[in-house]
């Protein structure tokens, strides 16, 4: 991956924007749970192997009362100039009390301006879910944020699926830079733990990588697993600073991809 | 006694013997032999309940209700209002009945509760103090959640999830729409007022559409993947209103991110435009302010509360009930805001006679109306389980998929028959 | 309500039995609370000023088959009910049956 020319389009203003917008995010030392929420979760303990995470410099955004778990909204920012020097190399997303705990992994590259990125996510009940943050040098952070996860009454689940297939690819691009970039696609990510009707396992199909490339620049390249959200929703920046065409490539467990290609900054 | 206490939430217990620890301390109405005095602020579903039922088992507490208005008006049966079935004057309620009742009714806004010094500031400048307190403020609309909706957004592209001048203001713009107009619904994610109501709303306008401009649509914009009841709407929908309805969920970009109120126009996520002949903003909401001011909420905007009583989690000798609470899996629906303030009524009576609260049992039925003869219904029976509120197993659920006609228009009968009912139980008329 | 109704009701409704007096007035209480969750369709104290029957003063022995018959889905063509009476015991539903019958038409 060839990281020097996308480190050079990050100009100061870049910098200080970024830093500067996040101040407003970080969470008040409130809403964090004690590390006894994480201590006990192996797959925490496995990634931080031993080593004591900062608990500042990164942001996880999420609704203290979600009323349906099936789709719950998450951000996770962290403070970083996304240089080459230093940037975010790694995000990680765990949910501790779903079925399997990882959610998702990151793979940042600096060309992407903002260490930012947003997805939906299952919650099977309530819990504390977990980021941690690697940079580039190996550094370490950690940010936890308890969500209550209710269901109503009124909101009896339909029995109406996605079409089991990978289809409908979105991407939009935000006006000002870093650009946003939206995405989402068709896609029931079936997580293997369901029964049909007549009470047979459904097999697990998910998507299980999103990759979005500039050129030959990968600048995001997203592992999802089974607690990701059917048709996977993904929201994150590129730089901009240098016109680029963005390719977003979906791929499914099967091996099938689907791609959609957009201009950066938007046409 | 004692063994009772057990049977009921640990914080129950708790608050139950605080309010013994009072007595006689600088609480002269309780200290002097009286029943106590209880404070309701709102006077919808779940206020004036719970002011009439707290009289009812014990004549001997004070109640003072404390409600603007002079005349409430339902949001239940408000679309049949937009659908042309229902008079505005036939959704309001006056207090007169609750007086008849000994409720002191107070037509002022509660601006502050100092909960320390156990005092409500009126809007009139009056402090009233309380033995207990029972907020039921509804909800309150998160102005600027939605980008581009404010107040003033909302004199343009109305709400009417309040019922009043919004919703008159929403009549008022369907009857000046042109036949071949486009009505935009934009539906919120939970947790919000009344689950299946824009849905139920969305068949109203249809009928009424239908009925005086047939050539018209309908859009709704879904910040959801799936809603209340979505498989009988939809059947009903395809069935009565053909394809004048068009739903669009979270997934297929129904997430409206920019609402332009002047414009009547609405953009999503994913950067597509609508614009609407009639535009229907059902906002982002939370607990009504006051609950905020009374430092019951917690994070999420809205007031958790104590399972078995619904006493605050948070501040003694304070209990919320209604749409305010977290209270799912029960919706934030009247029928439930009645059922709370009937669970609050008794635990706050026996709170104030140093007796352990009854078991609590709520019930809900949440009616929708989807044609004059069409009616369906979601059904439920909670209890505390393992100490969190829980839907009895086996119990409950939505009407079959499958039914005939004359049962849809049971339905639709029985649906006029709760609101009767209940409004007889809650404002005596 | 008698005596051994009470304890009874204190069993079935998950109380702990109770044999001092002072009890009753706990379950009592926890019969009207059980009661004023019917008010909200069938009108306050049972009496229904639209589409639902009244039950106020109806016969015991009606209420008691009916409501039973909506516990166990032997009631076709039922809208609500059945589903609402799967979520009591049929001791509850009994002792509902029995307040009901009780007041005055
Ligand atoms: C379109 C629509 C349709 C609906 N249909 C149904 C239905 O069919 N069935 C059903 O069960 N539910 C229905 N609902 C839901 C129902 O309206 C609410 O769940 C119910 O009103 C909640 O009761 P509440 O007591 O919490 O709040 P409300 O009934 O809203 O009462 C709150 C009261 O508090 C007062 N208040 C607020 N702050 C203060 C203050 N500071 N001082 C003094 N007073 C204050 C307000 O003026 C208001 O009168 C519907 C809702 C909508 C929007």
């Amino acid at each position: 991956m060839s990281t020097a020319n996308v480190a050079m389009q990050v100009g100061r203003t870049t910098r200080r924007a970024v830093l500067g917008g996040l101040s407003a995010c970080v969470v008040a030392p409130g809403a964090m749970a004690g590390p006894a929420a994480w201590e006990g979760v192996p797959a925490v303990a496995a990634l931080l192997a031993g080593v004591e995470p900062r608990r500042d410099g990164l942001a996880l955004q999420l609704p203290a009362l979600t009323e349906d778990g099936s789709s719950v909204n998450v951000t996770v920012v962290a403070e970083s100039p996304m240089t080459a020097d230093d940037h975010i190399a790694t995000l990680h997303l765990f949910a501790p009390r779903n079925p399997s705990p990882e959610v998702a992994a990151f793979h940042l590259a600096p060309g992407l301006g903002r260490a930012e990125i947003s997805t939906r996510i299952r919650l099977n009940e309530s819990q504390t879910v977990i980021a941690v943050a690697r940079t580039n040098k190996g550094e370490v952070r950690l940010a936890a944020r308890e969500v209550t996860v209710t269901t109503t009454g009124c909101l009896v689940p339909s029995d109406q699926t996605t079409a089991g297939v990978m289809q409908e690819p979105r991407v939009r691009v935000g006006p000002s830079l870093p650009a946003e970039v939206r995405t989402i696609i068709d896609h029931p990510m079936e997580t293997g733990l369901r029964q049909d009707s007549a009470g047979r396992p459904v097999p697990e199909r998910i998507v299980r990588e999103v990759i979005a490339t500039a050129g030959e620049t990968i600048l995001l390249r997203a592992e999802l697993f089974r607690s990701v959200a059917a048709n996977p929703y993904l929201r994150f920046f590129v730089d901009g600073q240098a016109p680029v065409e963005l390719q977003v490539t979906w791929v499914e467990d099967t091996g099938a991809r689907v791609s959609a290609t957009v201009q950066v900054p938007a046409a | 006694m004692s063994t009772i206490v057990h049977a009921i939430d640990r914080r129950g217990a708790l608050s139950l013997l605080a309010g013994g620890a009072a007595l006689g301390v600088g609480r002269p109405s309780l200290g002097q032999g009286a029943a106590g005095r209880v404070i309701v602020v709102g006077g919808g579903f779940g206020g004036a309940t719970a002011a009439r039922y707290i009289r009812r088992l014990d004549p001997a507490v004070e109640v003072t209700l404390i409600e603007p208005a002079e005349r409430f008006y339902t949001c239940p049966f408000s679309n049949l209002y937009l659908g042309g079935l229902r008079d505005f004057e036939s959704l309001g309620h006056g207090f007169d009945a609750l007086r008849r009742a000994g409720v002191s009714v107070v037509h002022a806004t509660a601006e502050d509760v100092d909960t320390a010094g156990r005092t409500v500031r009126l809007s009139t400048g009056d402090t009233l103090p309380y033995d207990r307190l029972v907020l039921s403020p509804g909800i309150d609309i998160r102005w600027g959640a939605l980008e581009g909706y404010d107040e003033a957004a909302a004199e343009k592209a109305p709400h009417a999830w309040k019922a009043g001048s919004q919703t008159k203001l929403l009549r008022a713009q369907l009857e000046a729409m042109e036949d071949g107009g486009l009505f935009v619904l934009v539906a919120p994610a939970n947790p919000f007022r009344c689950p299946p109501g824009p849905y139920e709303r969305i068949s109203m306008v249809a009928h009424y559409l239908k009925t005086n401009k047939p050539h018209s649509k309908i859009l709704v914009l879904d910040a959801k993947d799936q809603f209340s009841k979505q498989g009988l709407f939809t059947d009903a929908w395809a069935a009565l209103y053909g394809d004048m309805i068009e739903w669009v969920g979270l997934s297929q970009d129904g997430k409206v991110v920019r609402v332009d109120a002047d414009a009547r126009e609405v953009e999503t996520e994913f950067g597509n435009k609508h614009k609407a002949a009639v535009l229907n903003v059902v906002p982002p909401q939370q607990a009504g302010l006051i609950a905020e001011r009374a430092g019951v909420t917690d994070d999420s905007g809205w007031v958790p509360v104590v399972p078995a009583t619904f006493a605050s989690a948070k501040v003694e000798h304070v209990y919320v009930v209604g749409d305010a609470t977290i209270a799912a899996p029960m919706p934030k629906s009247g029928f439930c805001a009645n059922t709370q303030a009937k669970v609050v009524a008794a635990a706050v009576v026996a709170d104030l006679a140093g007796r352990a609260p009854p078991a609590p049992v709520w019930v809900n039925t949440c009616y929708s109306l989807i044609a004059p003869d069409y009616g369906i219904s979601v059904a439920g029976v909670y209890r505390v389980m393992d100490g969190k509120i829980a839907e009895v197993e086996g119990s409950g659920g939505v009407s079959p998929r499958e039914a005939d006609a004359a049962f849809r228009k049971r339905e639709a009968d029985y649906g006029a028959g709760w609101y009767a009912a209940i409004s007889a139980d809650t404002w005596g008329a | 309500m008698g005596r051994m109704r009470a304890a009874f009701l204190a069993a079935i409704i998950g109380m702990p039995i109770a044999t001092a007096s002072g009890a009753l007035a706990e379950t009592d209480a926890t019969i009207t609370l059980l009661a004023a969750g019917c008010a909200n369709c069938h009108g306050p104290d049972g009496h229904s000023p639209g589409a639902m029957p009244t039950i106020a003063g109806a016969s015991v022995d009606v209420l008691k088959a009916k409501l039973l018959a909506f516990r166990k889905d032997e009631a076709p063509g039922t809208t609500v009910m059945v589903r609402l009476a799967k979520g009591f015991s049929e001791e509850e539903l009994i002792a509902l049956a029995e307040h009901f019958a009780s007041l005055k038409p």
